[in-house]
């Protein structure tokens, strides 16, 4: 199987250097990090990533917008919401808006590639 | 009055009580309302829903008063036009009246029945009002609830049931994607729970939907397998819909009598059915749950004295009894979960009566109805949340009259809502009222001798706020008797606490003031830390404790040692001493003593102890007067030997390490 390519986007440095070592650690490949939802919908149309992880709280365009967005580009996009706990409406929101499936902060590495394996079909 | 209780009557009075309570809120609601809204139906179908039952038991009064209501309901409705005040408020006194007779024959009322207050007379009072309305069309049928969807008959129909692991943390969201899924696949006729019924519940939730769909049984269950946190997954063929299933009743728990839902069901496929059970039932269940687990810890004490080959066995078989009993213990917690809505019901009568009497314009928003608190937590926020609620109405919120000099909008509003931030469950009342007054409340601090003249500079004017917590301290003349006479915000500051929550205030000169209630979702089982001082047994709660460690203080001052830091872990940490802040001996032998270190917001701090004994779970029971004014305790329990056992708070031994420090600075 290729390696799956990964796209992350959170504003927190933090949280973009903790899932990159998840993906990283479990074969992935991280295609690219983007720190708003502006730069998340350019880096997805140059990137096509198999995968969007999309904080949901975001500067410049929430995460929830640039989901509708890249959903638009692509309807079979793969975006998965990381949302802190107490999210739950815009978790909600973000599904309506298309988002694939999402995890709750604080996540262990095993839970979200728990979640991606079972989204990706593996 | 009938001879023998009939045998629903039991159930008829929980249910008229709820649709009373409800019917008072809409009531106060139908004011804003737009003429011929669909809470004219939901009023008009409560009051006939009570009829009814009333007619089927024989309950001539209950009768003779709904009806009476009824008909003036359904002359308003087809009216068109706002209701006036009086209508209102004959309608609330009706209610009043239903409840009245309601209580009655339940046997809680005995208080005669008369002059105003006698049924017949508030009927004649109802059809004079009636009388005097020209009439109206008759009403159409009560409207049938919320439109179905549609699907081509042809099609199979299967009946999907799936549960969301315990773990999930957001249902709500996660059902919206097994409902995304559903739709994509056919025709989704019903899903129960709705997605946003779940939002902020705890994972564990069965979820039942019905899909009318061409594909195959195997297509539907494995589109499951993409899906995280669903678990027992079952997809089966419908029968064939031969009648229309009976609509499910609503949900709408609250006073003597809930609803639960979440139960094991029978294996009919359906299983949100729910079953009403009394409260007391439930409270007694739990008691006896926590019995269960003393007994095993009790057991499990037992067993240590056997000989080492036949203990192995035995503590096996009492840790899985114990995880069973924890299990069932967790279990009936949840059963007891009540809404905060059924706290709120009543509230919007009571601020509707007081805002009149004192000629003011009062809006009541109630945010976070859904959001659920353990009865115990329920029960005990009753009167102070009332209180706070009247105190807005009648202090904070200011007459139409000076809003409108102050450029601000005609009617005050107070809100007040719940939500869930993890373990905790956060209540707020605020107003955009005049806020409170820092000077008033500091210059009454003064005069009562609790605030020192020459300390007034050194607190800020949030601080002054906090003051109106301290006993006695009001910044009124005289209590009115509208906010009630003897309970002070002391008073409600301590019903809070007492819940192990906290309570604070913030206020804005003219623009109003907020007080945040922070609760316990439950009052829980404890993890405890067992340690010993002076002789004596203290609890001291896991959930707190960070670290345990050994120290030899003899090498650095010794006995005479108050307070110093330690090392722990690489951080620095104050360490202070158990006994000393108890004014016990200590114990000890000199040489290295054991410490638990406590994390408390986001503080760490040590405590040495004589000896760390061990761990144990127990049930937290409150504190009884006149320990509960002892600072540094939270709780008593009783340990699996019998013995009782005073379970410490970290927070107060903090702060009353804090206190003795600063005492000792200050000498």
């Amino acid at each position: 199987m290729p390696q799956r390519r990964v796209l992350i986007v959170d504003d927190a440095l933090f949280m973009r250097n903790t899932l990159r070592d998840i993906f990283a650690g479990a074969g992935f490949s991280v295609a690219g990090e983007a720190d708003d939802g502006v730069q998340a919908v350019n880096l997805f149309r140059d990137l096509k990533p198999d995968l969007v992880t999309m904080d949901i709280v975001m500067p410049y365009k929430s995460g929830i917008d640039a989901t509708r967005e890249i959903v638009q580009l692509d309807p079979n996009a793969v975006v998965i919401m990381c949302s802190a706990l107490g999210q739950e409406s815009l978790v909600m929101e973000a599904i309506e808006a298309g988002a694939t499936d999402f995890i709750v902060k604080p996540f262990r590495g095993e839970d979200v590639l728990a979640v991606v394996k079972k989204v990706l079909g593996e | 009055m009938a001879e023998a209780p009939h045998k629903y009557l039991h159930a008829f009075i929980a249910e008229a009580t709820e649709q009373l309570e409800q019917l008072a809120s809409e009531l106060v609601r139908i004011e804003q309302e737009a003429p011929g809204g669909s809470l004219w139906d939901s009023i008009f179908r409560r009051v006939h829903s009570v009829k009814g039952s009333a007619a089927t038991i024989g309950l001539s009064a209950i009768v003779d008063i709904a009806h009476a209501a009824e008909t003036l309901i359904g002359k308003l409705k087809a009216r068109n036009a706002k209701p006036e005040r009086t209508h209102v408020d004959l309608l609330l006194q009706a209610t009043d009246g239903l409840v009245q007779e309601v209580q009655h024959a339940s046997g809680t009322a005995q208080a005669p029945r008369e002059g105003e207050k006698a049924p017949a007379a508030i009927a004649a009072r109802l059809s004079t009002a009636s009388a005097a309305l020209p009439d109206s069309f008759p009403l159409a049928a009560v409207p049938k609830a919320a439109q179905k969807v549609v699907a081509d008959p042809s099609l199979p129909r299967l009946d999907v049931s799936f549960a969301l692991s315990k773990a999930c943390q957001a249902p709500g969201a996660r059902s919206l994607i097994v409902q995304r899924k559903l739709k994509a696949l056919g025709t989704l006729l019903e899903i129960d729970p709705q997605p946003t019924a779940l939002m902020q519940k705890k994972g564990g939730a069965r979820v039942t939907a019905l899909l009318a769909t061409a594909r195959p049984i195997d297509e539907v269950r494995a589109a499951f397998d993409g899906i995280p946190e669903v678990e027992e997954v079952e997809v089966r063929l419908s029968p064939p819909p031969t009648a229309s299933r009976p609509p499910q009743p609503e949900a709408q728990p609250g006073g003597a009598v809930r609803t639960v839902t979440d139960a094991p069901m029978p294996d009919d496929g359906r299983t949100d059915a729910t079953v009403r059970v009394r409260a007391q039932a439930l409270d007694q269940l739990l008691d006896q749950a926590a019995e269960v687990l003393l007994g095993i810890a009790r057991l499990r004490e037992a067993a240590r004295k056997l000989p080492e080959n036949a203990s192995g066995v035995f503590e096996a078989e009492i840790d899985r009894l114990r995880r069973n009993a924890r299990d069932l213990h967790g279990r009936v917690m949840n059963a007891r979960m009540t809404p905060f809505s059924s706290l709120t019901e009543r509230l919007p009568r009571a601020v509707r009566d007081l805002a009149h009497r004192l000629g003011k314009e009062v809006e009541l928003e109630v945010q976070g109805g859904e959001v659920e608190l353990d009865r115990t937590v329920i029960e005990a926020l009753a009167d102070p949340l009332t209180h706070l609620v009247r105190n807005a109405v009648d202090h904070g919120l200011e007459t139409s009259a000076q809003r409108i000099s102050m450029g601000k909008s005609l009617r005050g509003l107070l809100v007040l809502s719940a939500r869930r931030e993890r373990d905790k469950v956060l209540v707020e009342v605020s107003d955009d009222g005049a806020g409170f007054d820092g000077e008033r409340l500091r210059q009454r601090a003064i005069e009562m001798g609790t605030l020192a003249p020459g300390k007034v500079g050194e607190i800020t004017e949030q601080q002054s706020y906090e003051l109106a917590f301290l006993p006695g301290l009001s910044t009124r003349e005289e209590a009115t008797d509208l906010s009630g006479r003897g309970v002070g915000l002391d008073a409600v500051k301590a019903a809070v606490e007492g819940l192990g929550g906290k309570i604070a205030l913030r206020s804005a000169p003219g623009k109003g003031s907020r007080f945040t209630l922070e609760l316990p979702l439950s009052v829980s089982m404890a993890n405890l830390l067992l340690v010993q001082v002076g002789g004596e047994l203290y609890g001291l709660p896991m959930s707190r404790i960070v670290a345990t460690t050994e120290y030899d203080l003899s090498a650095r001052g010794g006995e005479g040692f108050e307070a110093r830091s330690l090392a722990v872990m690489g951080q620095l940490v104050r360490a202070y001493s158990l006994a000393k802040l108890f004014g016990l001996p200590s114990l000890a032998p000199p040489g290295p003593r054991p410490f638990a270190v406590l994390e408390v917001d986001g503080i760490t701090f040590a405590l040495s102890v004589d000896r760390l004994v061990g761990q144990e779970e127990a049930v937290l029971k409150p504190l009884f007067p006149p320990i509960d004014r002892i600072k540094g305790l939270a709780g008593t329990t009783v340990l699996g030997n019998g013995r009782p056992l005073l379970v410490l708070d970290p927070r107060g031994l903090h702060e009353l390490a804090e206190a003795s420090q600063r005492m000792r600075g200050a000498a």
